[in-house]
């Protein structure tokens, strides 16, 4: 059947084709009514508001690959901010011994969460629930939500400095996606996790360590909700303690508006990240044209029902055909 | 075709491993007794530390919140029991509250009509869930996380996120009313609305098919249940319960303010799951989640007479219903041992 696909229909079939076109769309319409949307500030300010976004939308995807998801990305991240703030503010740690501290605290978070659902049975729902809530209770009762403002300066120049165009802040999304995509399409790990979430019992009676690779999911979507945090406190120059309060929509919006299914074992790092680039340009797009910033959380529920839709018509196609 | 979809879902994503067996008469006995048993322990251990916990004044406020944590608990338990999730209570709610106050404070209709008008269009965008949700085939944590987006943006467009702060005055007097001394009549509604859900789902035959729906989708359409007309109902249910929830909340603050709902999400699934509630369908309870809502009220309260504050108590919220979650996970793992012979027990779905 695909040879017999002319390239059009091929582009049409593709999980990211909608994305492209409507981004190319958005990138047209914003190039030709708003003249401050191509100057070279304003796609460094786009750019990096893509990184956190970005990892964020990788932490839930990783779960979603395995058929789990994780409510608590955004309170995990939460704790690594304050946690990342303090150390450097408090105790004077060097930045790389904050940062790593600060990805370990992440990855710990990830590992209860995932050791919970594995051992207890409990869907990871309510699991990441409950631990959503803890994590931001510990971070409410140790910051009691007074921000961390004194940073070291390296670490807060990390975050607004920039080549051109090009955001520092832009290194470690880019690094993260490369190595995730090697990780998903290459090695062992990263096939059993998928293979898990294709088919849970197919996976399990070809020896793949189901519970394990489960575990290994939620603890990398603990590290990479820790990674986010960590560039969210240098893009914003303080650790504040209500980073992470509003990245649960986010989180799942991108990963679902690229495609992934929420039965798992469908993910796409390239088709995830253009949909974040898509969550971008609308922002940007509704900043530019000085509209209610209500308007953002509208269009991003309407899009992703126009994303699960879309999905949807193409899967009923591909059954039919 | 369709159904044999959407239930593909819902068994991946709620079921990963929970047992799906109705619990026993027996067994749900012993989790209330047991519920109660903590919720009284709170009570005995809040009043020696603080004794101003039984004050009139406290308990009073304690009835308040525990009416509006009942009903956000009955909004979830109603679509939990189709084995689906809404996590738009939240924005349906804070959209009938500010319809309330458009409709009181701008238009300047009678209460009760503006209440009613306030109900019904949380009963629509309850509807437009479960619509969406039958006619599409994907999973309601999807379409609700999505619509909970589109409402509460929606809301925010048209309202500008204004507070409605010159209702009618009889509004707040109703919130401040007490009796004897101590209750708010709040409260009663929320038991009122407890008694019509026992009587819906014990006694009439859509509570039925709801539960079936929830239990087992494929055989409840086989045995000619229509599963798609039970879930919207359950939705719709569960829109009207989340405006009713948001409108006590009105009479509580003597305003409608566009933050109402935003914290919503812990709560609404604290008190069924802490009340027995299966996540995977097919069984509620009521007593249960009024218990559930006493619990977290119960804390929350003692925890603020206490002085402790509002900032560590995410944190123990959090822990109790891990902790309770896993305690009724050991309980059934438990029972299953029990019964060895019975098929499928603990196998994985």
């Amino acid at each position: 059947m695909t040879n017999n696909m002319t390239l059009g229909q091929r582009f049409l079939a593709n999980e990211w084709s909608a994305l492209a076109v409507a981004i190319a769309i958005g990138l047209v319409t914003l190039a030709v009514l708003s003249p401050a949307f191509l100057t070279e500030f304003n796609i460094y300010v786009m750019l990096r508001s893509f990184c956190v976004v970005l990892i964020v939308a990788f932490a839930q995807m990783l779960t979603l690959a395995v058929g789990q998801m994780n409510l608590s990305v955004g309170a995990l991240g939460g704790l690594v901010a304050i946690a990342v703030g303090g150390m450097m503010e408090k105790w004077g740690f060097p930045v790389p011994v904050a940062v790593l501290c600060g990805l370990v605290i992440g990855a710990a978070g990830g590992l209860i969460n995932g050791l919970l659902t594995v051992r207890t049975g409990i869907n990871g729902f309510i699991i990441t629930l409950a631990t959503a809530s803890a994590f931001t209770g510990i971070n409410l009762g140790i910051t009691e939500s007074i921000p961390f403002y004194n940073l070291p300066a390296s670490f807060v120049a990390f975050g607004t400095e920039r080549f051109y165009a090009l955001p520092y802040l832009l290194l470690p999304p880019v690094l993260i996606a490369i190595a995730l995509a090697f990780f998903l399409a290459r090695t062992v790990p990263g096939r059993q996790l998928l293979a898990v979430g294709g088919n849970p019992h197919a996976a399990e009676l070809s020896g793949i360590p189901r519970d394990r690779v489960i575990v290994m999911a939620h603890t990398l979507s603990g590290l990479l909700a820790g990674a986010a945090a960590i560039l969210a406190v240098a893009q914003l120059g303080s650790a504040q303690p209500s980073i992470g309060v509003d990245w649960l929509l986010m989180s799942f919006a991108a990963p679902i508006i690229g495609g992934a299914a929420l039965t798992g074992g469908h993910i796409s790092v390239a088709a995830t990240a253009l949909a974040v680039v898509l969550i971008v340009i609308i922002q940007n797009g509704m900043v530019l044209a000085k509209v209610d910033p209500y308007w953002v959380q509208f269009l991003l529920g309407a899009l992703i029902l126009a994303a699960v839709g879309l999905n949807r018509l193409r899967a009923v196609r591909a059954g039919g055909a | 075709m369709k159904w044999s979809l959407t239930h593909g879902f819902t068994m991946t994503l709620s079921v990963s491993s929970e047992t799906r067996a109705r619990p026993s008469w027996l067994a749900e006995q012993a989790n209330l007794i047991g519920l109660a048993a903590i919720i009284i322990l709170f009570w005995v251990l809040f009043t020696s530390l603080a004794p101003g916990f039984v004050s009139s004044f406290n308990l009073f406020a304690l009835s308040r919140s525990l009416a509006v944590d009942i009903v956000i608990g009955f909004s979830t338990m109603v679509v939990l029991a189709t084995g689906g999730m809404n996590l738009a209570i939240g924005s349906i709610g804070v959209c009938a509250v500010m319809a309330s106050g458009f409709l009181m404070q701008t238009i300047g209709l009678p209460i009760p009509v503006a209440l009613a008008l306030a109900l019904l269009l949380g009963a629509f965008l309850g509807w437009l869930n479960g619509f969406v949700i039958v006619r599409s085939g994907v999973n309601s944590f999807i379409i609700t996380l999505a619509s909970a987006s589109l409402f509460l943006g929606g809301m925010l467009i048209l309202s500008k996120a204004q507070t409605f702060n010159a209702l009618p005055p009889e509004i707040a007097a109703f919130g401040r009313m007490r009796w004897w001394g101590f209750v708010s009549p709040l409260l009663f509604v929320a038991i009122g609305l407890g008694v019509a859900l026992i009587i819906l789902f014990r006694f009439t035959a859509l509570g039925r098919e709801i539960l079936a729906a929830g239990a087992n989708a494929r055989a409840a359409e086989l045995s000619g249940v229509p599963v798609g007309r039970a879930i919207i109902i359950a939705h719709t249910l569960s829109g009207a319960l989340a405006a009713s929830a948001g409108l006590m909340l009105v009479f509580r603050l003597g305003a409608a303010m566009p933050s109402i709902g935003q914290d919503w999400l812990l709560p609404s699934f604290l008190a069924p799951v802490l009340g027995g509630t299966l996540l995977a369908g097919g069984y509620v309870s009521v007593v249960g989640t009024m218990l559930g809502a006493l619990l977290v009220t119960t804390i929350r309260s003692g925890l603020l007479v206490m002085q402790i504050g509002n900032f560590w108590l995410q944190l123990f919220l959090g822990l109790i219903l891990l902790f309770a979650v896993m305690l009724d996970r050991y309980r059934s793992v438990y029972a299953e041992r029990r019964s060895l012979g019975r098929k499928n027990a603990g196998r994985r779905a």
